[in-house]
């Protein structure tokens, strides 16, 4: 995927998640202003076969992999028209058919589901790939350690894909985690990584794209640890507590606002054809919202179907 | 035997029973799959697996390391992608180690995904008290009935291991299967011909008026003990074998007790919260002038130790006592 | 005299076997150490050897089928002429000795 369409993806994701939050009813949601790229440089590298799994945090990566938005912001807001009939919500949000396993709210709860996911296809769907995308704070969760080694031992063909934003809630990774570099989480198993600066999506493109090929070629598990900012609190639910001034600082490494200077110093993009793209996203969002407040609820009844 | 018409049962080790289901199932679908320690070429820790490495190979009969959480996930997340797993926990006990994966999402993804992901797995573990110490005891499928989303099923004897088996392999969702390491030991009939055992059914073991013993997996075996005991003093019980605790077959029980208006209910599990509770509270829901008791363990874990193992999980003489008493109740 | 080979025990928790081979047929004589017959139990293999010379008469249970501990397998003597019973319960039992593997 090229710069256009990857400042596209972006801006969908940035655009979407602000007017989801001006909304009364926005619910309990984890945003990814700032993580944008790496959801986007990541997706930009699976092909249609291959699944994606996620943590809570999965707006971001529903849209980058191309889920409709309207469906997206319809499962959010609770109704039927949604991939999952309005019953997982952003913390479950899910549509396999489009190469999105899901989202798993228990944080690190997916990564040997994807690792499971990884054992089918490797039997099913030779040459496809499954990406986990977890954050910092699922890297010191056993869940973790034991898929890397098993990843490792039975060359799965698993991603994983680390997006380190440096916080778990309210606590640095200088006090949750022993390694600096999550990478280094990898060695011990014998799994290549790479760590990539996560703010810019064409960097987490190649090397997703590098570690991707791999993978799929029978090379077995890789990680991919994203060094990535996150500009707001870590939920709808929680205060932020860094300070203001270093919030400040921090959205001067906008991935968009990076990617679209690039761009326009490149001479791909002028600043008139940026305002279109925006103009363009705002519209779709629009659209998305209008789809999704028209849908109907879940009948109540459904509280108690596809339970067994 | 000179007769030309095939039998219709065999005798079969328990353990060969279990083997038996697996296999007919593996030859029929390419997709079930065993994972778990020690079921390649060791053949399980109660032989229970033996001759299916060599049948189907190590792609489909895997060891795994000791890491319960990771295999049930990856058992989950298989069988979410279209395989058919069998993922082996040997104690009970440590099915508490995987419970995030089955119940968080195995026992939940067909709902959170509004149907579109199945998961078509069967967790094998072995419950019980036999001499091996305080984490390596417990029956805990009291915890699992109370998981919407997930069926639990336990066989009393060979013939019953197979059928169950053979039904939980062929589920749409999630299935605990518990046998019990006394069982391990014994031997029974086994259908000859491929016939499962419908979940959700339970069996009338022994026909009785006086009393209606409902219980499962090992203490099945006390309970006709007990009915033996009881037989010489004139005492005659129902037992009702559950054989599946989620979900259960109140119909079964409620028939019996209906009739014999005392309703004893026997586990090896802790009382508290237990299958006995859920069992005598619905089956008041149904019926009344039902007097009801519960026998289980003792609240305590339960040692290594033979007198103090002896003394906490329930015994034919502690189950007759209980009946006695029982009937003596206005 | 007239033995009954029986099914070995104690063997912990094992209540019943089932016969997997015979080491001979009828007529075969059995010296000390020689293997007779195995036996299989729930969870390992038993090896039941001669203790004393016999000569196997007639076998009571066929490899795949059924006998519990202490019951008889086969009628053995130490005359291959002498006149079989109609009944073992008299009859003492041939000494083994026992291995599980």
């Amino acid at each position: 995927m090229q710069g256009i369409a990857l400042l596209r993806a972006m801006l969908l994701i940035r655009t979407f998640e602000a007017a989801l939050t001006r909304r009364r009813d926005h619910g309990f949601q984890l945003l990814s202003e700032g993580q944008e790229a790496v959801a986007v440089g990541l997706c930009s590298v699976l092909g249609a076969r291959d699944q994606l799994l996620t943590s809570g945090r999965s707006i971001a990566p529903a849209l980058a992999r191309g889920l409709e938005p309207g469906l997206v912001m319809a499962e959010l807001l609770g109704k039927a028209a949604g991939p999952c009939r309005g019953k997982g919500g952003r913390g479950h949000l899910a549509q396999r058919s489009a190469g999105f396993f899901g989202a798993h709210a228990v944080v690190a709860g997916n990564i040997s589901i994807a690792a499971g996911v990884a054992l089918a296809q490797q039997q099913q769907e030779p040459g496809t790939i499954v990406a986990c995308l977890f954050g910092d704070g699922a890297c010191g969760a056993g869940a973790l350690h034991e898929t890397l080694n098993i990843a490792a031992l039975w060359k799965l063909p698993l991603l994983f894909v680390c997006d380190n934003n440096g916080y778990s809630v309210s606590t640095p990774r200088s006090e949750a985690l022993a390694p600096e570099s999550l990478s280094d989480l990898a060695a011990p198993f014998g799994i290549p990584a790479r760590e990539v600066d996560g703010m810019d999506v064409v960097a987490v493109r190649d090397a997703a794209q590098e570690l991707a090929e791999r993978t799929r070629s029978g090379g077995g598990p890789s990680f991919l640890e994203c060094r990535s900012e996150r500009f707001a609190s870590h939920s709808t639910a929680v205060r932020e507590t860094r300070s203001a001034e270093e919030m400040r600082s921090l959205r001067k490494r906008c991935p968009i606002a990076g990617l679209a200077a690039r761009l326009e110093a490149e001479g791909i993009l002028a600043a008139s054809e940026r305002k279109r793209l925006e103009q363009e996203v705002e519209r779709g969002v629009e659209e998305a919202i209008r789809f999704a407040e028209d849908a109907p609820y879940p009948d109540p009844s459904e509280a108690v179907s596809d339970v067994i | 035997m000179s007769s030309d018409a095939p039998p219709s049962s065999t005798k079969l080790f328990f353990r060969e029973a279990i083997a038996r289901a697996l296999r007919e199932e593996m030859s029929r679908d390419e997709r079930v799959i065993v994972l778990g320690q020690d079921v390649a070429a060791f053949g399980g820790s109660y032989r229970e697996f033996v001759g299916l490495y060599e049948s189907f190979g190590p792609a489909r009969v895997r060891n795994t390391p000791v890491a319960e959480s990771a295999m049930i996930g990856i058992g989950v997340g298989a069988a979410a992608a279209g395989l058919r797993p069998l993922v082996s926990i040997t104690y009970m006990d440590f099915l508490m180690l995987g419970l995030d994966p089955l119940v968080n999402y195995g026992a939940k993804a067909r709902y959170k995904t509004g149907g579109q992901i199945e998961v078509p797995l069967v967790v094998k573990t072995t419950a019980g008290a036999k001499g091996q110490g305080v984490a390596h005891s417990q029956c805990i499928e009291a915890w699992l009935m109370a998981v919407p989303g997930l069926k639990v099923v336990a066989p009393s004897n060979a013939g019953d291991a197979y059928g169950l088996l053979k039904s939980a392999l062929l589920e749409r969702g999630p299935v605990v299967y518990v046998d019990h390491k006394r069982l391990f030991p014994t031997a029974g009939e086994v259908a000859a011909e491929e016939t499962p055992v419908p979940i959700g059914k339970a069996a009338l073991r022994r026909r009785g008026d006086d009393v209606t013993i409902a219980t499962f997996s090992f203490m099945t075996r006390i309970a006709e003990q007990s009915a033996e005991r009881l037989a010489a003093e004139g005492i005659s019980c129902e037992i009702v074998d559950l054989r599946s605790l989620a979900p259960l077959d109140m119909a079964t029980v409620c028939q019996s007790a209906g009739r014999t208006r005392a309703l004893l209910t026997l586990e090896e599990g802790q009382l508290t919260c237990g299958v006995g509770a859920e069992v005598i509270f619905r089956a008041r829901e149904s019926l009344a002038n039902l007097r009801t008791a519960r026998v289980g363990a003792l609240p305590a874990p339960v040692s290594s130790n033979p007198i103090l193992e002896a003394a906490s999980i329930p015994d034919a003489a502690r189950v007759t006592d209980e009946v006695r008493r029982l009937l003596a109740e206005r | 005299m007239i033995y009954k080979l029986v099914v070995p025990g104690p063997i912990e928790d094992v209540e019943e076997v089932r016969v997997l081979e015979w080491h001979g047929k009828s007529g075969r004589t059995f010296e000390p150490g020689e293997l007779i017959v195995e036996l299989e139990t729930y969870k390992a293999i038993v090896e039941v050897r001669a203790a004393q010379r016999g000569i196997l008469r007639e076998m009571l249970c066929a490899a795949g089928e059924w006998q519990k501990v202490g019951l008889p397998l086969a009628v053995m003597s130490d005359d291959g002429a002498e006149a079989l019973p109609d009944s073992l319960a008299a009859a003492a039992e041939l000494a083994v000795e026992f291995e599980i593997n």
